[in-house]
């Protein structure tokens, strides 16, 4: 499984890209949005785990170029995010309706086992 | 071939091929344009700089017979990067473009371009308000669609009045004397009016009570649209 991290931390996304390896699977690290769209076009990630909060273009922007390609359209994206989902109601339903947001994990509640379990459950190639 | 120049805002992009998308741009000299931009999936894309949303870029294309043009040259002129910075001004944003779309598909006139860049300008001026911008973007839509209500009778005809309240009857695009139950005041009307007269929301941002006002008045305003085939249903 290919994993893309959209993550502007580098030392949060160092030690997600560390557990990804360990359990076997192949990370790549963005920090912006503009990175996110060369890694994916690069890689072609089975998984995307995005922060939403980006330097610059933030992840909804990300969003919106990522599913103007056909060839995009499928890949599922986990927000991994600062930004709390209670907060974001009004854009929850857009997010998954438009943009195959398939998980939306509030980053200070998420264990990174969990995330993990997440990213498997979504990205494995079936 | 003749190339023609022009302002341009990019309204959509679809896939053409492996490499090629087609835009859709709005201009202010030749309404909605259907373009084929050349190569422009590739990252290292010349032309991609110049094709970001929310931005405006001077294109020189040339027009094709069956309506689809070909994109020569694009250089972006503004860009309103402060946009992006932020989620809810970003999905405004989005928003702004596709009913923009929606709105243009028979009438391409001038007026929407101006329209756009400007509401594009006040969403980057991250002080002023959403709802402030979502007010006088819809009075501004109704008024360029020839939708707009009437801001000076109420539904019989009389003047309105300074010491009442009201509430609005759709359907004759008027306000109705609602002593009681009226959810409008003369504030609501007056910020209505300088919504349709002001050439920008900073105008509107300026009113005491004007970002509250312009709160209250939203879902009159979607509805209003709504009602006039300006939001898709």
């Amino acid at each position: 499984m290919h994993v893309l991290f959209v993550e502007p931390d580098i030392n949060l996304a160092r030690a997600y890209e560390q557990a990804i390896l360990l359990a076997g699977h192949s990370a790549v690290l963005a920090r912006t949005a503009q990175e996110a769209l060369f890694e994916a076009d690069r890689i072609l990630p089975n998984v995307i785990a995005l922060e939403l909060q980006l330097p610059g273009p933030n992840g909804l922007a990300f969003l919106h170029e990522l599913r103007s390609y056909p060839d995009w359209q499928n890949i599922p994206v986990v927000l991994h995010t600062y930004a709390m989902p209670q907060a974001q109601a009004h854009i929850k339903n857009l997010l998954e309706a438009q943009f195959g947001v398939v998980s939306w994990l509030y980053k200070p509640q998420t264990s990174l086992a969990h995330l993990q379990m997440i990213l498997e459950s979504h990205g494995m190639p079936k | 071939m003749k190339q023609l120049v022009a302002r341009a805002i990019v309204l959509n992009r679809t896939d053409y091929g492996e490499a090629d998308r087609i835009l859709t741009l709005l201009t202010p000299e030749f309404g909605k344009v259907n373009v084929l931009a050349k190569g422009v999936r590739r990252v290292k894309s010349k032309l991609a700089g110049g094709i970001e949303l929310f931005s405006v870029s001077q294109v020189t294309f040339i027009k094709g017979r069956s309506g689809l043009g070909t994109l020569v040259s694009s250089r972006r002129e503004v860009y309103y990067g402060n946009i992006v910075t932020d989620i809810d001004r970003t999905m405004k944003g989005y928003d702004y473009i596709k009913r923009l779309n929606f709105m243009t598909e028979d009438v391409p006139e001038a007026g929407y371009f101006e329209l756009l860049c400007i509401t594009f300008a006040a969403l980057n001026d991250l002080t002023i308000a959403t709802s402030v911008i979502e007010v006088w973007f819809g009075m501004q839509a109704l008024r360029l669609s020839g939708h707009e209500p009437d801001l000076h009778r109420d539904s019989t005809g009389e003047p309105l009045k300074p010491n009442m309240q009201y509430a609005f009857d759709i359907d004759t695009m008027r306000f109705l004397q609602a002593e009681n139950t009226g959810t409008f005041s003369a504030n609501h009307i007056k910020m209505l009016r300088l919504s349709t007269q002001a050439t920008t929301p900073h105008v509107l941002a300026k009113v005491q009570g004007g970002t509250q006002l312009c709160a209250q008045l939203i879902t009159l305003i979607q509805n209003l649209q709504r009602h006039s085939g300006l939001i898709k249903l």
